[in-house]
This record gives structure tokens, C-alpha cells and sequence, in this order.
């Protein structure tokens, strides 16, 4: 049920970034998303238009079935006081797990992404959290402490209030299929490769 | 610079019972008083309820009790919240009903089962849904929603009954004394002070609105309530206790589970129950907002009457003061400096249609109006004209501009009904904060709204007035 779109390399017009993307076969990449440095990307999973990924200070993992929404952010930089030119630092590498959802404009640096969150638009995740699974980030709400998420947190409103809920939000299968059917008909989709599994996580 | 357009920058002076001095877009004006108006010197008064999620206009407790008295009031509509909607307890949001498909066994034929449609309630914001707290999916989409009850309800009841008789009859008497006292004089005095005394223990919204010349008729009505009420309600007083539930004997050391504990706000806004647990907030419904009408409190005219329908914006009745006073803002502020005489470019801008005459004027030394002044302020000693506000005046092109003969020394621009004129300022203070100047703005009003006379039908339609303002304008801090 997926169209693949292979495009001839002539007509890449965007390719001013180094596209060594790992895209595995099912997956959904526009064109217009940049994509930088070492990423994979699991099979199922669609990136939109104008979403960014940028692996600076190292590789970065996305698994299946996560949807990357327009002007989303997802970057692993390197630590603030610490240039890129320096020797010795070793490359971290940000793992996302299955079924997550990067809504609009958020921005994540988190190092580990579990299941089932949910990151809502304008979010801003830092370099020190860790998301579990079913965590739910609030519109607008900065997050950028140093810990561990407890599973099924929701964090809301101005001041970051917390709270946990029962069930895990559902996975956004209809969405997915939706997208992976209608996307390439509007958009050239970026190459993918062919016959490689998707690496396995740690 | 959007900061000089700021609508606190400039003050008009309100005369009321206390001076009060705030923007003009917050004032009002009473064409038959011929005066500025604020909030705090109007009466607010409620027109009706509505619910601000269904937009559904609640008709008003006191309009239900006078057509069906003997019907009981629906319980939800005399608490004033909307049958339909929910607040979220856990965010305040509107809770909004989601439907998912379970499989349920047919009525028909147990062992065969169906997909029927579950509806429960979730929170677009913080993602709180009507499961987390074991509340069950209901089958209809509305109107399965029950709120818990309140085990003291019947107490509470009672009380409050016993207490609106004794705050009746408290009434009856002092009425009574007064009347006797002034029966002499004109009811005036009685109107206003049955209509502005709050209420003892809030006998409802019942407006005690009597009309000058017809205080036997209220009186007549209350003596027959009482005649009904004769029935003595009877309370018994609370009872103390020796003893108190002892702490549970973990109190200490048991760990608390954050996400479990309640906010004080969640917990206040369900004062019935106050639970300390999450997992026992319930959904209440949602509080009605009101519309309401402002009336001036000298000749009782309405100010602003809203329209009855919720999902209008409209006004029936909108006697806004920048409708009907000129208005003066800060366009361009020079660099202020401590006893340098500095040049600020003002605009005033004519909000009626016919020409308006303005002269301002600076305070005198002594003016007890003029207490915030920090600097001397020379105001433009011609007059000002002001073109009227031509609606259709940008589609015409073929309009010659009207010639006013402006001295470019005082005017600096002029566009339709607006002109631009500098006055001068010298700070007088070098201390922080904001150099602040006033002076008085006269000008002449046509109250179009004022009868006219049959005798005097031929004369001009409307005679001017002259209006004084006194307009505070706060210019910044001093650069040195």
C-alpha cells in the first residue's frame, strides 16, 4: 500500500545537505525535510515537508512508525560549553523509539526518546531529559531537567504541571496510513534503501 | 514605536463620587448628564446568563420565578451552571465528549456481539479523560452525566431556607420603619436605597426596582409573601464533638504520591467535596457567564445594553466616551531632558461628525485636579478646529480638502478628522519614573439625544455645550 517515488538524481534539486540518510523501505521522506549527518530512519515512519533532523555530535536512531510534522526539530548538538573541534569527545547517540508523534515546531534534544509519546507543538525538550513511554509533552512547555520521565506523564499548562494518566495515548495509525497514501502525491520523496533492515536498537 | 499608543498613557479625570482618572476607551458618557462615566460610577446590573461553551442563553432565575412558581426550578439552572457542559477538575478547560467502539453483546441474541457506540469526556489540554477516575462510558452522547451528590445537601437546604425567612422578615421591619418615618416626603430616597443596599444572606437576583411614586404597591406585595410564609421553619443548632477521627498511623511515613495529591485550586473549585486524591475529582458542569447592562446612577439612564443573543457581540445601547469625546494621544516623544524645554508632537482625533471646536487650556497653579503633573506643559492658546468624521470621505476623490489655516508652528499635519500639534515640556523633577503632564481639553458637544422642544422646532438642531476634560499624559522617563 506504499507508492514509492524514485526519483532520477538529477532532479534532487534540495540536496544541498549530505543526504547519507539511512531511510529504510516503507518509510516516508519528503524531500523538503533536511536531514543531516547520521540518521536512520525506521520503515513507516513519515517525516513532512520542512522538518529538520541534524545529527551533529552524533548519530541519531528513529524507529518505526513515529510521525515528524512540519518545522519540527529533532538535533543532537553538542553540549553547550564544549566546541566541535574538540578532541576526545565521543559522539552520543539519540535513540527514538516506535509510534512517537513530533508535532509542529516542537524541539527535541533529548538523548532517548521511548514509545508513545506524544510531543506536542512548540515544545522544547532539552538535552538532559529522558522520555519513557506514553509521556505526553504539552504545547509551548519547556522541559530541561535532568530526568527520567515516569511512564504516562502528561505535562501541561504555563508551568509545566504534571499529572498521570491511565492509558497511554493510541498510536496514530490512521494518520500514518493517511499520510503514506496521500504525501507522495504532492511531494518527491526523498530515496530510500532498499533491502537493509532497520538497525537494532540498544 | 507601539508603546506611545498604549492605552494607559493617557488619563481623562472622571467626576464621580471618587476622582478616578483611566483611559478614555474604558469610560463611558451620559448624553443627558453631559458627563464622563466609569465603571466604578455606574451600576452594573445582569442581564442575562449563558453558557460560554454552548453559546445556550439561560433565562433568569428571577424571570423563572415570577411566570412558574409552583414548578420546581430545575436544580442546575437556579445554581446557575449549564445542563450540557463540563469543566475539566483537573485544568478548568471545557471537557469535550469523544466516542469510541466497543463491542457489546446484542440484546437479541447474547452470544453474537456488536459494535455499539461508548461516549466518555476528555480534556483537549491536559488530556483527562472521565475513565480516570472509574467513571463508566455512558451510552448516550448527553445527558448520562451525573454529578455526585452531596451527602449534606438536605442540611444545607434547610438552613439556607430558615435563613432567607429571618432575612425577609428583617426586611419587612426596616422597610416598614422607614416608610412610616418619610411618608411626607417623595420615595425617592427609598427607591435608590432599596436598589443599591446589598442584600442580606442574597436573597437571589431580584431586583428591588421601584418606580418614584409607588412604594404602597412593594410594600403590599411583601405583607402577602408573608401572609404564605406563615409556617415557622424550625433548625436544629450543629452539635460540637468531644472527639476527633484519630490521624491514620502512617501519616508520617507513608510516601506521598505527587501526581495523586490535588491542588488547593482543584480542590477548592468543588467545595462540596474538597478531595485531597486525584483519582476522586469528578467533572462539574460549567458556570454560566453574564451580560450585563450599565446604567448611570444620577438620571438612570442605560449606558451599555448588550444584545439578549449570547452568540451576538453587539450592543443595543452603546454610549462609549470615544464616541463622543475628542481624543488625545502621543504620537512622538523627543528626548527628555531635565529643565530643557522639549517639543511633543500630540494628535487629537474627532469622533462626531460635525466640526469640533477645541481649546486647551493649562492648570493653574493650586488646581486640585492637577496632583501627578511632574513638568510645566505649554499648550497651543489658539483654538483648534477639528473636521468632522466623513465615513465616505476615502472613497471620495473628488472632495477639495477644507482649508483651515493652520499656524505650522502648533499644527503639524492634519488628515480628515485628525490633527497632529505639539505642546511644550519642560521636566521639572529629576528623580525616576515618568514625567507626567496635564492640562484641560474644552470643547463643544452637540447632544444630538436631547429632545427638541415643539416650540422651538425652527432653531438649529442642536445647541453646542462646552465640555471640560482634564487629561493626564504620562511622556516617559527623563534621558539624561
Amino acid at each position: 500500500l506504499v507508492q514509492e517515488r524514485f526519483l532520477p538524481s538529477q532532479f534532487h534539486v534540495f540536496s544541498a545537505n549530505s543526504c547519507s540518510a539511512n531511510i529504510a523501505a516503507g518509510a516516508v521522506v519528503c524531500v523538503e525535510s533536511e536531514i543531516r549527518g547520521d540518521v536512520t530512519i525506521g520503515p513507516r515512519t513519515v517525516v513532512h515537508p520542512k522538518a529538520r533532523i541534524i545529527a551533529e555530535a552524533g548519530p541519531i536512531i528513529i524507529g518505526e512508525g513515529n510521525l515528524i510534522e512540519e518545522q519540527a526539530l529533532i538535533i543532537n548538538s553538542y553540549p553547550e560549553n564544549i566546541l566541535p573541534d574538540t578532541e576526545g569527545v565521543e559522539p552520543k547517540t539519540m535513540t527514538i523509539g516506535i509510534n512517537n508523534v513530533f508535532e509542529v515546531g516542537c524541539v527535541s534534544q533529548a538523548l532517548k526518546i521511548g514509545d508513545n509519546n506524544v510531543i506536542e507543538s512548540k515544545a522544547d525538550l532539552g538535552k538532559n531529559v529522558i522520555l519513557t513511554s506514553g509521556c505526553i509533552v504539552g504545547a509551548c512547555c519547556q522541559v530541561n531537567t535532568c530526568e527520567v520521565i515516569p511512564e504516562n506523564t502528561v505535562i501541561y499548562g504555563s508551568n509545566c504541571m504534571r499529572r498521570v494518566q491511565t492509558e497511554r495515548p493510541q498510536p496514530q495509525t490512521l494518520q500514518l496510513d493517511f499520510l503514506m497514501k496521500i504525501l507522495p502525491n504532492y511531494h518527491h520523496m526523498k530515496k530510500t534503501v532498499k533491502g537493509t533492515s532497520t538497525p537494532v536498537r540498544n | 514605536m507601539a508603546s506611545l499608543l498604549q492605552p494607559d498613557r493617557v488619563l481623562y479625570l472622571v467626576h464621580g463620587e471618587k476622582k478616578i482618572r483611566s483611559p478614555l476607551s474604558t469610560l463611558y458618557f451620559c448624553r443627558y448628564c453631559s458627563e464622563l462615566r466609569s465603571l466604578e460610577c455606574v451600576s452594573h446590573e445582569v442581564d442575562s446568563h449563558y453558557c460560554p461553551s454552548c453559546l445556550e442563553n439561560m433565562p433568569s432565575a428571577e424571570a423563572k420565578l415570577k411566570k412558574n412558581r409552583k414548578r420546581i426550578c430545575n436544580q442546575l439552572n437556579e445554581n446557575f451552571r449549564c445542563a450540557n457542559c463540563f469543566d475539566c477538575p483537573c485544568c478548568m478547560h471545557t471537557l469535550s465528549t469523544r466516542a469510541t467502539n466497543i463491542p457489546a453483546p446484542l440484546p437479541d441474541d447474547p452470544s453474537k456481539t456488536a459494535m455499539k457506540k461508548a461516549y466518555y469526556l476528555a480534556c483537549g489540554f491536559c488530556r483527562w479523560t472521565s475513565r480516570d477516575v472509574g467513571m463508566a462510558d455512558k451510552s448516550v452522547a448527553s445527558g448520562g452525566w451525573q454529578e455526585p451528590d452531596n451527602p449534606h445537601t438536605q442540611r444545607i437546604n434547610k438552613l439556607i431556607e430558615y435563613y432567607q425567612q429571618l432575612a425577609q422578615r428583617e426586611k419587612l421591619e426596616r422597610d416598614r420603619k422607614k416608610l412610616a418615618r418619610r411618608r411626607p416626603y417623595m420615595p425617592l430616597a427609598f427607591s435608590q436605597h432599596t436598589i443599591h443596599v446589598v442584600e442580606k444572606y442574597g436573597l437571589g437576583t431580584r431586583l428591588q426596582r421601584q418606580r418614584p411614586g409607588a412604594p404602597i404597591t412593594s410594600l403590599a406585595g411583601l405583607s402577602l409573601k408573608e401572609g404564605e410564609d406563615q409556617k415557622e421553619i424550625n433548625i436544629e443548632p450543629a452539635q460540637a464533638l468531644d472527639e476527633v477521627e484519630p490521624l491514620p498511623e502512617d501519616c508520617y511515613t507513608r510516601p506521598i504520591n505527587l501526581p495523586e495529591v490535588t491542588s488547593l485550586r482543584q480542590r477548592l473549585l468543588q467545595p462540596d467535596f474538597q478531595p485531597a486524591g486525584a483519582s476522586q475529582l469528578h467533572p462539574k458542569h460549567k458556570h454560566l457567564l453574564i451580560k450585563r447592562s450599565l446604567r448611570c446612577r444620577k438620571c438612570e439612564h442605560n449606558l451599555s445594553k448588550p444584545e439578549f443573543n449570547p452568540t451576538s457581540i453587539k450592543f443595543k445601547i452603546q454610549l462609549v466616551a470615544v464616541s463622543y469625546i475628542p481624543e488625545v494621544r502621543i504620537m512622538s516623544i523627543p528626548n527628555l531632558r531635565f529643565q530643557k524645554e522639549c517639543q511633543v508632537l500630540l494628535t487629537l482625533t474627532n469622533p462626531v461628525e460635525n466640526i469640533t471646536h477645541v481649546t486647551l487650556v493649562g492648570c493653574e497653579e493650586g488646581d486640585p485636579e492637577d496632583i501627578n503633573s511632574t513638568a510645566k506643559v505649554m499648550v497651543p492658546t489658539k483654538e483648534l478646529v477639528l473636521a468632522g468624521k466623513d465615513a465616505a470621505a476615502e472613497y471620495d476623490e473628488l472632495a477639495e480638502p477644507q482649508d483651515f489655516q493652520d499656524d505650522p508652528d502648533v499644527v503639524a499635519f492634519r488628515k480628515s478628522n485628525k490633527i497632529g500639534f505639539f505642546i511644550k515640556v519642560v521636566p521639572q523633577r529629576e528623580e525616576d519614573g515618568d514625567v507626567t503632564v496635564s492640562f484641560k481639553i474644552r470643547h463643544d458637544f452637540r447632544n444630538l439625544a436631547a429632545p427638541i422642544r415643539p416650540s422651538e422646532e425652527g432653531d438649529a438642531p442642536a445647541e453646542a455645550i462646552w465640555l471640560t476634560h482634564h487629561v493626564e499624559l504620562s511622556l516617559g522617563p527623563i534621558i539624561a
